[in-house]
């Protein structure tokens, strides 16, 4: 059975505890896929170091 | 006296009341006529009452007896998230709008000392979270330029009571750009002071490494004299600005620009010249990781202090802030990791461009005040959130610690343009000093 981003993003707020409404949903969907973009980018840049630095 | 008193400077105003040139009660009157004429602002969410006038009564009995104070009798409006003993304090919310709290925070304890009024509780984007002020259980908080347009926020309540003179000066509170932002759209000063120098004890929290509590006023000698009373910093001896190095910032996180509002900044930066600062270019591209930064920090940060009616009672929000808040609960803490490591090289970033510059000089915001309901703001290229555009260049100064002050510059379009100077770690004395300098030569 495919399972959309709608019913993943559905399973992580059930997960989190959050109680949310069909419309919830819509309206978190395009937030959260802008805030993984977002993250994803940042990863990409900074990629915390396996060792202790100078800093 | 000439000047409406609705129109003077907060120091102007503590100086005439101290002369007696100026009678506290009529003051407040001219004070309440203006609050009273524009009531489709939404400055405030609990106007000044009963408990203002007796304040103003005591006051005028103090300056009678020739009692000192450097605000004796001097109204001030307050953001309501800051706790005022025995006054409502909703911080904007429905959740709160009961709420009385038992003592005053402690910036409000420390104007109360200076002899200040407590002068109403002014609006805010509902739990200070967003800078569109478009309150849905208060009301949506309109422009006093334009009232068809937005005054930014979340201390936009405070802006509209200081540039509609419907006070004297107003406190605000800053966790992306808060202050800095309505000051800048409505066209008054606005000042996050170093993190930590005013203290946050009593203001209802946002995000809790990203909070700083300041002021919004007409002038930056008043925000430096509400800086001293606030932070409990004694006057700083005058800073010479000659010869001081300013820092333009350029690279892609000023870019997107107005051209308009680019324009003043090029204003900024040869006025600063002609005024004998050393001005140059400078380049910070770890700024570029601001926007991820901040948005995965406050994300969580603020779902934190929701954590309990998030997941309880998510109704008792409005749309955009309960979306917020349950994307904050989705945030891992291996991104909240990652973004503490791009802030800690962001901070060391700019301590090193303080290495050959004073002080930093940028636009305060990309764009002039929008029109409420608008989403997007459209760049040659692309399109960009007006939330998200509206705290780009305010944001990193929130995740640094480092002071800044918003002083207009100008207009473009007929809209007020703020710039923003930004400082070392507790070098608000140079900030403001510069911050002077832009204010003279904006209004000749």
């Amino acid at each position: 059975m495919p399972v959309t981003e709608r019913d993943r993003l559905a399973a992580v707020g059930r997960a989190a505890g959050l109680r949310l409404a069909s419309s919830d949903l819509d309206r978190l969907l395009p937030a959260w896929k802008r805030y993984i973009a977002l993250v994803e980018e940042l990863r990409a840049q900074v990629v915390p170091e396996p060792i202790h630095g100078d800093d | 006296m000439t000047e409406s008193p609705t129109a003077m400077p907060m120091t102007a105003v503590a100086r005439a009341l101290r002369a007696r040139a100026l009678s506290p009660l009529e003051l407040v009157d001219a004070y309440l006529a203006r609050i009273d004429a524009a009531p489709e602002l939404r400055a405030f969410i609990t106007p000044p009452g009963a408990a203002a006038r007796r304040q103003v009564q005591r006051a005028a009995e103090r300056i009678a007896r020739r009692e000192t104070g450097a605000l004796l009798g001097v109204p001030i409006a307050i953001k309501d998230l800051f706790a005022t003993r025995g006054v409502r304090t909703t911080v904007g919310s429905k959740i709160l709008r009961d709420w009385q709290p038992g003592a005053d925070a402690a910036v409000v304890t420390r104007l109360r000392k200076a002899g200040a009024i407590v002068f109403g509780k002014t609006n805010l984007h509902e739990f200070a979270y967003g800078v569109s002020n478009a309150n849905p259980w208060w009301g949506v908080a309109r422009n006093p330029v334009d009232p068809r347009r937005s005054p930014g926020g979340s201390s936009g309540g405070s802006a509209i009571a200081v540039v509609a003179g419907m006070c004297a000066a107003a406190l605000g509170s800053d966790t992306g750009g808060s202050i800095r932002i309505p000051a800048a759209l409505c066209g008054c000063v606005g000042l996050k002071p170093t993190r930590g120098a005013v203290p946050l004890q009593g203001a209802f929290p946002l995000g809790w490494s990203l909070d700083h509590a300041g002021s919004l006023t007409r002038t930056v000698a008043d925000a430096s004299l509400l800086f001293q009373i606030l932070s409990g910093r004694p006057a700083p001896s005058r800073v010479r600005t000659r010869g001081l190095r300013v820092g333009v910032v350029r690279g892609s996180i000023t870019e997107r620009i107005q051209p308009g509002v680019g324009a003043r900044v090029e204003a900024a930066a040869r006025g600063l010249r002609r005024a004998g600062l050393r001005v140059r270019d400078v380049t910070i591209p770890e700024l570029d990781w601001t926007v991820a930064t901040q948005l995965v920090t406050l994300r969580a940060e603020a779902s934190a202090v929701h954590a309990r009616w998030i997941r309880q009672r998510p109704r008792s929000y409005g749309t955009d802030v309960r979306v917020r808040l349950q994307l904050g609960a989705l945030v891992s803490g291996v991104d909240y990791v990652v973004a503490q490591r791009a802030r800690d090289r962001l901070r060391d970033a700019l301590d090193r461009a303080f290495d050959a510059v004073d002080v930093l000089l940028l636009a305060t915001t990309p764009i002039t005040a929008p029109v409420i309901g608008e989403r997007v703001v459209r760049w040659r290229a692309a399109e960009e959130p007006i939330d998200g555009a509206l705290v780009r260049l305010t944001s990193p100064f929130n995740l640094s610690g480092l002071p800044a002050l918003s002083v207009p510059c100008g207009e473009a379009g007929g809209l007020p343009v703020g710039v923003q100077v930004v400082g070392r770690w507790n070098d608000e004395p140079r900030v403001l000093a510069v911050g002077q300098v832009i204010e003279e030569f904006a209004q000749e």
